[in-house]
């Protein structure tokens, strides 16, 4: 620092306005303080600009194509059910312009000072925010680092406008006519999805020794569902090779039956992210971070080993969902006015808006086996739910994981129409602790995808209505 | 690995944190003493529970916390982590001064085991500033309601007041006093556990008591000598080596009746336990070994012991471990007889009452002014015999009676 540098007086700031930083910066601004939030890019981050909102605009496009096409069954005529990619392209960009639009005005309106920059620790009270050849300095009483994570750059892959990862796979010029997809995370299997109903077809590489990351009953359902869709899935893939050719690529992996060669037009990839403390000074200033990965170490009110100085969502390690950030982002706001608020993230649900959608939160069957807990395990198949046969989404199943001796639920996994609004009132439940009564007894909207939760619950104590005796099934007394 | 305060004993409640005896970045074998925890009866060294490198001190030097608090987290250690680590630790101690956190890496899979509680109980005790995981739910599986929050403050609350007795005098006259109570003693913490052991004690145990008559007269000329001779030596010093003596020929009183594996253990060490009346209530140092040790040695160990129980600066260690157990009432006044309760699993204890001068016939058939001292004697009648107590009882009164035959009894 160069003496005698005049430094601005700042209350709080946010470095970052993803859903983290600008959660933080309104809630603190609700509180009182005055806020300054510091971007270097967009505001709305990688979520509103790149990650969920882009590929959310995808899959609802895919929805509303397949729904299109199924529209007959109800007499509704619409000829040829068709995609305009450029359209969709088109208002997937005024998607992200307005609800960016809508976030700065928010900020505006909460008197949020939104000031573009990077941002620079010079300690644990002073930051440097650097924009061209600006240079400003600013005095804080408390920060919030909400700076979240970017790609390492470390693949072995070529560079090429075919080979994608996850902040560049949404915003395709063209439906590939071949999409090769290496991995199995929420975000690769819902534009695997959504890409098969625009017309591609998709291919999954599952990684070596990985399935599908869910509760194995609901993967089972999810593989029926590709096949149905025709998606091949591959399972134990090593990649050893992706070759760009003339009009595609040629992936070479390495499988259990040896090595294949895939051929392709775009190949998606997840790639590996990390934070930029190094970028942001906060390791020189001594902000305690993982010793494996970067992250900055946070307690369960977002604090740093730094007082005054919070740090929330990406940048402090997986799951990299916005959920998450926004979560903490509020939390961390109410702790620097002096509230005793707390992220407790155990129950934060996980979604994917394949089609149709997962959704889960606690633990899965397999999870619980492995803690070694004595549990009850109950599904139900939307084909048993009267809404399922009404809509036509008769796809899906839920499941409820209960503990035999005490009946708390431990897990709620669907895979079926409407699951990433239906886990709510799991997550509900699992919050307030709630055993089986505790859901059974409420009265259900009928008709509804909901009461298929309900059956569930039901089924953990032998009486889902619409699912046949278990004991007559068993021992098939019916198929004399 | 997160290191507890757990109860040391004496059912305490709290403890205030003294110091550390470690610094972060330490490797620590189990056993190593960790933090020096003073109660309001003893100084307490808590040992680490496994081997391990310190990672991060959860509370500092001056706080006073409850039992069940993490007071510091240990890294389970390997070899090559004491090589990484240790420089790492150097370095991070010039920043010390102003990481006043340390944060750790949140897991959001831990689902089982959890604290059963809605989101609002757990908002609500962490507005009230309470730790919900110490916390006992009274509510269906375990869960912690509201009430329970309540409750738990009101209970510290109140064992805060036990622990700070000086307090009691600032409160005002009850000026709004409708029933007759004056005032209410609560029942918990230390004087509830001493309630718990002796109710244990009294109903496992079937006591039989027997009193005795001594002549201390001797044993006073005696001291008066000593005196004269520049040593001073205390009666209980005098009783607890003629106690010791008696011991040896009647181990059955320093034994320990194990009823799980059905036997009796005579024990080599005598390690007399000393009643001590404080303040707070009764607490019993223990002197080691008596049957190594000199009168002198008694005698001084016995006061330092005595001392620091009145300081409350006890150590853990030396208040365990007794094998028989006594009590003089007798500065105390008044008292000619008492029914004392063993300490479980002890088989005995002697009760010394106050020395009065008394008119004695004595062998001449003369009347004689002599002090006497009743002792009584309660022992667990499973373990012995009533005629054997007796026995016991007649050969320590001989001793006491003619302190000279402790001569004999040298090594």
């Amino acid at each position: 620092m160069v003496v005698g540098e005049m430094a601005n007086q700042a209350d709080l700031v946010v470095i970052g306005g993803g859903p983290g930083g600008y959660h933080a910066a309104i809630r603190a601004a609700q509180l009182g303080r005055q806020v300054l939030l510091i971007e270097k890019s967009e505001m709305g981050g990688v979520c509103l600009n790149k990650g969920c909102i882009p590929s959310k605009v995808l899959t609802e496009a895919a929805k509303r194509l397949d729904d299109v096409k199924k529209g007959r069954q109800f007499g509704i005529g619409s000829g040829e059910a068709n995609i305009q990619f450029d359209r969709l392209l088109e208002h997937q960009q005024k998607t992200i312009t307005g609800l960016r639009a809508g976030v700065e005005a928010l900020c505006k309106a909460n008197k949020v000072q939104v000031m573009k920059g990077s941002a620079f620790f010079l300690s644990g009270s002073r930051i440097g925010v650097e924009e061209g050849d600006k240079y400003e300095l600013f005095d804080f009483k408390d920060a919030v680092i909400a700076a979240g994570v970017r790609p390492v750059h470390d693949s072995a892959y070529p560079e090429s406008k075919r080979i994608l990862n996850q902040l560049e796979i949404s915003f395709l010029d063209e439906i590939p006519e071949h999409l090769a997809i290496y991995g199995s995370s929420p975000l690769q299997l819902e534009l695997a999805m959504a890409y098969r109903s625009l017309g591609a077809e998709v291919t999954i590489l599952l990684k070596n020794r990985e399935g599908f990351p869910f509760d194995s009953s609901i993967a089972k359902e999810l593989a029926r569902i590709f096949k149905k869709e025709r998606i091949q899935v591959l399972k134990d893939c090593i990649i050893q090779e992706v070759a760009e050719t003339e009009n595609g690529l040629e992936i070479t992996i390495h499988g259990d039956t040896g090595e294949k060669v895939v051929k392709a037009t775009h190949f998606f990839y997840e790639e590996k992210q990390k934070p930029d403390t190094a970028g942001l000074g906060t390791s020189r200033i001594g902000i305690e971070h993982d010793d494996d990965d970067g992250f900055i170490l946070i307690d369960s009110q977002c604090r740093t080993s730094l007082k005054g100085i919070f740090a929330i969502g990406d940048i402090t390690g997986g799951p990299f969902f916005a959920s998450k950030a926004i979560k903490q982002g509020k939390t961390a706001a109410e702790a620097a006015c002096g509230l005793q608020s707390e992220s407790d993230l155990r129950f934060m649900p996980s979604v994917s808006f394949t089609r149709p959608p997962i959704a889960s939160a606690g633990l899965t069957e397999e999870e619980a086996i492995a803690l070694k807990l004595d549990i009850k395990t109950s599904q139900f198949p939307f084909a048993g739910n009267g809404f399922s046969a009404i809509t036509g989404k008769r796809d899906g199943l839920t499941k409820i994981i209960s503990e035999r001796e005490t009946d708390v639920l431990l897990g709620i996994h669907i895979i079926g129409e409407g699951a990433h609004e239906l886990i709510f009132g799991g997550v509900t439940g699992l919050e307030m602790g709630a055993r089986e009564e505790d859901v059974l007894f409420p009265s259900y909207p009928h008709p509804g995808f909901a009461e298929a939760l309900l059956e569930a619950a039901e089924g953990l104590q032998g009486k889902a209505v619409h699912l046949k005796p278990q004991k007559e099934l068993k021992t098939g007394a019916f198929h004399t | 690995m997160e290191v507890k305060l757990h109860d040391i004993g004496e059912g305490m409640a709290e403890a205030g944190i003294n110091c550390f005896l470690v610094k972060q970045g330490d490797f620590v074998k189990a056993d190593d003493p960790l933090v020096e925890v003073q109660t309001d009866k003893m100084v307490a060294e808590i040992p680490s529970p496994a081997s391990g490198i310190v990672k991060e001190f959860r509370v500092a030097p001056g706080e006073t916390v409850p039992v069940g608090t993490v007071l510091l987290v240990l890294e389970s250690a390997t070899k090559d982590a004491v090589i990484t680590r240790s420089p790492e630790a150097e370095n991070k101690a010039s920043t010390e001064l102003e990481t006043a956190l340390s944060p750790k890496r949140e897991s959001i899979k831990q689902i089982h085991p959890r604290i059963l509680a809605s989101p609002y109980t757990r908002k609500l005790a962490r507005d009230l500033s309470v730790n919900i995981e110490e916390i006992r739910g009274s509510g269906p599986a375990g869960r912690i309601l509201d009430e329970d929050v309540y409750q738990f403050i009101e209970q510290s609350k109140r064992n805060k007041k036990t622990a700070e007795p000086e307090r009691k005098i600032e409160l005002p006259a009850a000026r709004h006093s409708i029933s007759s109570i004056s005032k209410t003693i609560p029942f918990r913490g230390r004087r509830k556990q001493i309630a718990a052991n002796l109710l244990h004690s009294i109903q496992t145990i079937p006591h039989c008591t027997h009193f005795e008559e001594i002549d201390v007269t001797n044993l006073i000329h005696f001291r008066n000598e000593l005196k004269e001779a520049g040593r001073q030596i205390s009666a209980t010093a005098f009783f607890i080596k003629a106690l010791s003596i008696c011991l040896k020929e009647f181990p059955i009183f320093n034994a320990m009746l194990d009823e799980k594996k059905e036997e009796i253990r005579l024990m080599d060490e005598h390690n007399i336990g000393v009643a001590v009346d404080t303040e707070e209530g009764l607490i019993v140092p223990v002197i080691r070994s008596i049957q190594t040790k000199s009168l002198p040695e008694i005698n001084s160990e016995m006061k330092t012991l005595t001392q620091k129980a009145l300081e409350h600066s006890l150590k853990v260690s030396e208040i365990q471990g007794g094998t028989f157990t006594i009590s003089n009432v007798g500065p105390l006044g008044g008292s000619i007889g008492a029914t004392p309760i063993i300490q479980h699993p002890q088989v005995a204890l002697v009760s010394f009452h106050k020395t009065k001068k008394m008119p004695v016939v004595n062998d001449r058939d003369e009347i004689v002014v002599r002090s006497i001292m009743n002792l009584s004697m309660s022992f667990d009648h499973r373990v012995a015999d009533g005629a054997t107590a007796v026995k016991f009882t007649n050969r320590f009164a001989a001793f006491i009676q003619n302190p000279k035959l402790l001569l004999l009894e040298m090594i």
